[in-house]
């Protein structure tokens, strides 16, 4: 997905670029088409006094795309990314979920002006979860590993406010970010002013390419004050395999109530290496002149570093590396916009620029009418 | 590996002194702004003012008040200022501005997001109702 300052693009199939202008085209002219479905007014209307327990949840099938452009060291690329998202809720407890991934990195090989790459397929997550007690719920599945907020939360193109991945992002989440096993995980208000959530899982070992995960245990918790919308917590995790170490990691969230800034961080320590990245983005919602356009307008900043493990085998970087980023998104509707971002990447002997733009988009289509009990 | 536990009994010893400052801050006196909005609950009842006296002495929480505008037959208004409360909070950590959908396209979504960002029941009620109304 996003653009990895090391990523190298694989050669191979090629991708006709018509496909992406067709791609770009659907989604500039879907998105005011889909967004009036999506709050559709002839919908059965919303009566105030309708009893939420007795509403049956209908299957959703949502999908988010993306065209990425990088420039990392003057090369351009080309990223499409489609990723479809389904949700399909069983009686008043259960919930299967799933989102794949279809994207590309394409890139010009030397001595050719055409753009080449492959397609890289991957399935996020496919689970089943089930709605245990008001304090747990257990899922089985393929899962995105809970170490941190980023590859949880905040991943997907269209949440994310700088398509970049952070340097750290590979630390303590295994391979291609997910874990295939059982989970526990929940959230329960200690009192009003205190939130506690908690997720401990453990995986195990699967080797095929588009589901690949490692062995390993671990836990995420944290602590939310609702009155401040801050959040701390930690992970730990304990592969189970290989070298069988331990990693580190620490998150820290929080959103200002008066004004539209949010603030987030990250630390990790494994024995793949250890970093940081600390984000802030602002909404200008309360510029008070050309407030329609202002409003519209997010600017984004990040900062992180990423220092190399005892063993540089296993580092997902072969230096030392710093990186500063600065973004500003438009968004021409809510589920809609244009990316850009300006970063620059210091490692010894490689420093290096990095701008991005695109378009990252979204739509939700329910999958019936589903009824009332 | 000594380090990684010191680091980590420092995180578990902060993360228990936070809970235990916010669990004595549950006993202070409500703000005023949770008084005034009590109060606006309970002004806008048709409940005798015995009631809505004796309502909104007894609101020194979130949780009392929802007794409190429960009692007083008011709970669309509160469910709506406290669903958009726990949106924002919740929701508003990796989402932009608030979406309307149908019921029970809110329901699903809200059953995703409680398992993926790990919200409380009773946000998730909250949710599903500001969501929808």
């Amino acid at each position: 997905m996003a653009t990895q300052p090391s990523r190298k693009c694989k050669k191979g199939e090629a991708i006709a670029l018509p496909c992406m202008a067709l791609l770009l085209g659907f989604m500039v002219w879907s998105a005011p088409v889909l967004a009036q479905a999506s709050t559709d007014t002839s919908a059965p209307p919303i009566d105030s006094g309708l009893d939420f327990d007795s509403v049956k949840p209908v299957p959703l099938f949502t999908t988010g795309m993306g065209f990425i452009v990088p420039f990392e060291g003057g090369q351009p690329h080309l990223g499409p990314l489609i990723s479809p998202v389904i949700l399909a809720p069983l009686g008043s407890k259960w919930l299967i979920e799933s989102r794949d991934t279809f994207e590309s990195d394409l890139a010009t090989p030397p001595g050719s002006n055409a753009f080449r790459g492959t397609v890289e397929k991957e399935v996020d997550y496919l689970q089943l979860d089930y709605i245990a007690s008001p304090y747990a719920t257990i899922t089985v599945g393929r899962f995105l590993t809970p170490f941190g907020i980023y590859n949880e939360r905040l991943y997907p193109i269209w949440i994310r406010d700088l398509q970049s991945d952070p340097l750290i992002l590979p630390l303590g989440v295994g391979p291609s970010n997910a874990g295939t096993g059982a989970m526990v995980r929940g959230g329960f208000s200690l009192n009003p002013k205190v939130t506690l959530n908690y997720a401990t899982y453990f995986s195990t070992l699967v080797t095929n390419e588009t589901l690949s995960s490692a062995r390993m245990a671990g836990m995420r918790a944290g602590i939310f004050l609702p009155g401040p919308r801050l959040e701390i917590g930690g992970s730990y995790q304990r592969l189970l395999q290989d070298d069988r170490s331990n990693s580190f990691g620490f998150h820290f969230a929080w959103q200002l109530p008066p004004v539209p800034l949010d603030i987030r961080a990250e630390y990790a320590r494994t024995s793949q290496g250890s970093g940081y990245w600390l984000e802030s983005a602002y909404r200008l919602t309360q510029v008070p002149v050309h407030r329609d356009f202002m409003s519209r307008i997010q600017l984004v900043g990040r900062m992180q570093e990423y220092y190399t493990g005892t063993d540089l085998d296993q580092a997902i970087l072969p230096l030392n590396t710093k990186m500063f980023e600065f973004g500003l998104n438009y968004y021409l509707h809510d589920d809609l916009r244009f990316v850009s971002s300006f970063g620059r990447q210091f490692a010894q002997d490689d420093n290096e620029n990095v701008w991005t733009i695109g378009l990252t988009y979204r739509f939700v289509l329910p999958m019936g009418h589903g009824e009332m009990h | 590996m000594r380090a990684h536990l010191l680091v980590g009994s420092l995180v578990i010893a902060f993360l228990a002194s936070v809970s235990l400052l916010a669990a004595q801050q549950k006993s202070e006196s409500p703000k005023p702004e949770t008084m005034a909005l009590a109060s606006n609950v309970a002004s806008n009842t048709r409940t005798d003012s015995a009631t809505n006296s004796k309502a909104v002495t007894s609101a020194k929480s979130t949780d009392a008040l929802a007794k409190t505008s429960a009692t007083v037959k008011n709970e669309p208004m509160y469910d709506r200022i406290e669903g958009e409360k726990r949106f924002r909070a919740n929701c508003g950590r990796c989402h932009q501005a608030p979406h309307k959908f149908p019921p029970r396209e809110a329901a699903t979504i809200v059953r995703h997001m409680r398992v993926r960002a790990t919200i409380t029941d009773e946000d998730m009620r909250l949710i599903l109702k500001y969501m929808t109304q």
